[in-house]
């Protein structure tokens, strides 16, 4: 089998000449923007703090600032992460927060983000869904740019 | 019991064993670097674990290669009278089962991605305080890993046939599947950036057919070679054409009413028996040596060539 290189470099060049690359397979990026950003969130305090109407705490306070970046609506789902986890493999929510770490069990089955804060040796995370590319860079850019003033809160 | 000579490369080999042999640490070196810089850049894709393993094991014929080399010298002694040449013919056996695993694990891997649907994650790393797309490092590393192993085996390919050494030719048809394999990586990880999930899949699906065949070729040859297979060439897996030039040289002497050989492959070199029907008895002995000679001294594989008077040949093996 052979290869013709000047096929690579157009190929490359494909991409390179975009400025939305990498893209989402299921175009996750430009359904949320300008639109709406379905949220699974479960109880984890300090992170995620459940209240009547909209959970609070570090993480849903993150995600309402990236939602804005965005210019996109949240539409909150409460669950337990079991449960969630199952709507992210199935693309039901966009986005589950629940105080995760890095080292979570559900690693193969969903995408998780760079750790956007460190609490000792645990990395906390975000969870999107898998193969999303372009989302998981939009979201990484922006917890990135947040990652100098964010701190592990203090345990309750 | 009578050991055999000891072997060693004629001199006009010399040098070309040595140059395969650099070529073969520096193969072990950079086939390293390779798999510290992808285990560095994988993150959680599934098709850079499936090239870290494949850098892995794509060792197994240089290392292979480099531990026979301390041991097929070796003077035959009492207890090893054949010598140890056929270490070499062993070395071969775990190349070509490693040529053909990257083959099979390819395959599968890449099968089970398209069936199941498995979508690439590939995300960022922040290097020196830029965040950047770990899709293009992943570029990056794969065409340190085409490069590089595209040039040694072409220089590997030469060497091998002149030293008659398939183990180092399986290890030229690795680099070969190893650069392939970089090249659908490459396509694979700009496909990914491009929403196209199944790209990389795709890719490995149609390169992994290529490696499973060559793999199969030699996993074949080695199990052969080890069951003293006539003698085959080093690339086509032809019958050696070593064996009508012997058989001529037999056929050039009148003495000699009818004759027949058979020939074995230990490593590099063969040993091989001949049974002649003489027409006279006198001076017997002395031709037989002489013929001996002559026949060893056809090729410098033909290590050991023992021929053997005999009143008539055994049935169905007319020469």
């Amino acid at each position: 089998m052979k290869y013709h290189p000047r096929l690579l470099i157009l190929f490359l060049g494909i991409g390179g000449a975009c400025d939305n690359y990498p893209k989402d397979p299921e175009t996750t990026l430009e359904k949320i923007t300008n639109s709406t950003l379905v949220v699974g969130y479960s109880a984890n305090p300090p992170w995620v703090v459940p209240t009547d109407s909209i959970p609070t705490g570090l993480e849903p306070d993150l995600v309402r600032d990236f939602a804005k970046s965005r210019n996109a609506k949240i539409e909150w789902k409460n669950d337990t992460e079991q449960n969630l986890f199952e709507d992210l493999e199935q693309h039901k929510v966009h986005l589950v927060i629940a105080g995760l770490t890095d080292d979570s069990p559900w690693k193969d089955k969903v995408a998780l983000t760079r750790s956007y804060v460190k609490e000792g040796k645990k990395k906390h995370v975000l969870a999107t869904i898998q193969g999303e590319n372009a989302f998981i860079v939009a979201l990484e850019e922006f917890l990135h740019a947040q990652e100098k003033q964010m701190k592990a809160p203090a345990q309750p | 019991m009578k050991p055999l000579n000891r072997f060693e490369y004629p001199d006009e080999l010399k040098p070309d064993f040595e140059k395969a042999k650099r070529l073969e640490w520096i193969t072990v070196f950079y086939l390293i670097s390779t798999s510290i810089l992808v285990y560095l850049t994988m993150g959680n894709s599934q098709a850079m674990k499936t090239a870290w393993f494949e850098d892995l094991l794509s060792l197994t014929p240089a290392v292979s290669f480099l531990i026979a080399t301390r041991i097929f010298m070796k003077a035959p002694n009492k207890e090893f009278p054949y010598g140890y040449h056929r270490v070499v013919s062993i070395a071969y056996l775990c190349s070509s089962v490693a040529l053909f695993s990257v083959g099979g694990f390819l395959l599968i891997d890449s099968a089970i991605t398209l069936i199941k649907q498995e979508h690439a994650t590939i995300g960022t790393i922040v290097i020196f305080g830029h965040q950047i797309w770990l899709g293009y490092l992943m570029i990056g590393t794969l065409l340190w890993s085409a490069f590089p192993s595209m040039i040694l085996g072409h220089k590997k390919m030469p060497l091998a046939q002149k030293l008659n050494e398939k183990n180092l030719y399986t290890d030229a048809q690795m680099n070969k599947a190893d650069w392939m394999t970089a090249v659908a990586g490459i396509f694979g990880v700009v496909g990914i950036g491009l929403g196209w999930w199944w790209a990389d899949a795709v890719a490995a699906l149609i390169i992994a057919g290529d490696i499973l065949h060559d793999g199969f070729t030699n996993l074949k040859q080695a199990v052969f070679d080890l069951m003293d297979q006539v003698p085959k060439t080093v690339d086509n897996q032809k019958t050696d054409p070593l064996i009508d030039k012997i058989k001529e040289t037999f056929a050039q002497h009148t003495w000699i009413k009818d004759f027949n050989i058979r020939l074995r492959e230990e490593g590099h070199i063969y040993l091989g028996e001949g049974f002649v029907i003489p027409n006279r008895e006198e001076n017997l002995t002395r031709l037989i040596e002489e013929l001996t000679k002559k026949v060893v001294d056809l090729d410098w594989r033909l290590q050991e060539f023992t021929i053997m008077p005999v009143k008539e040949l055994p049935e169905g093996e007319k020469a």
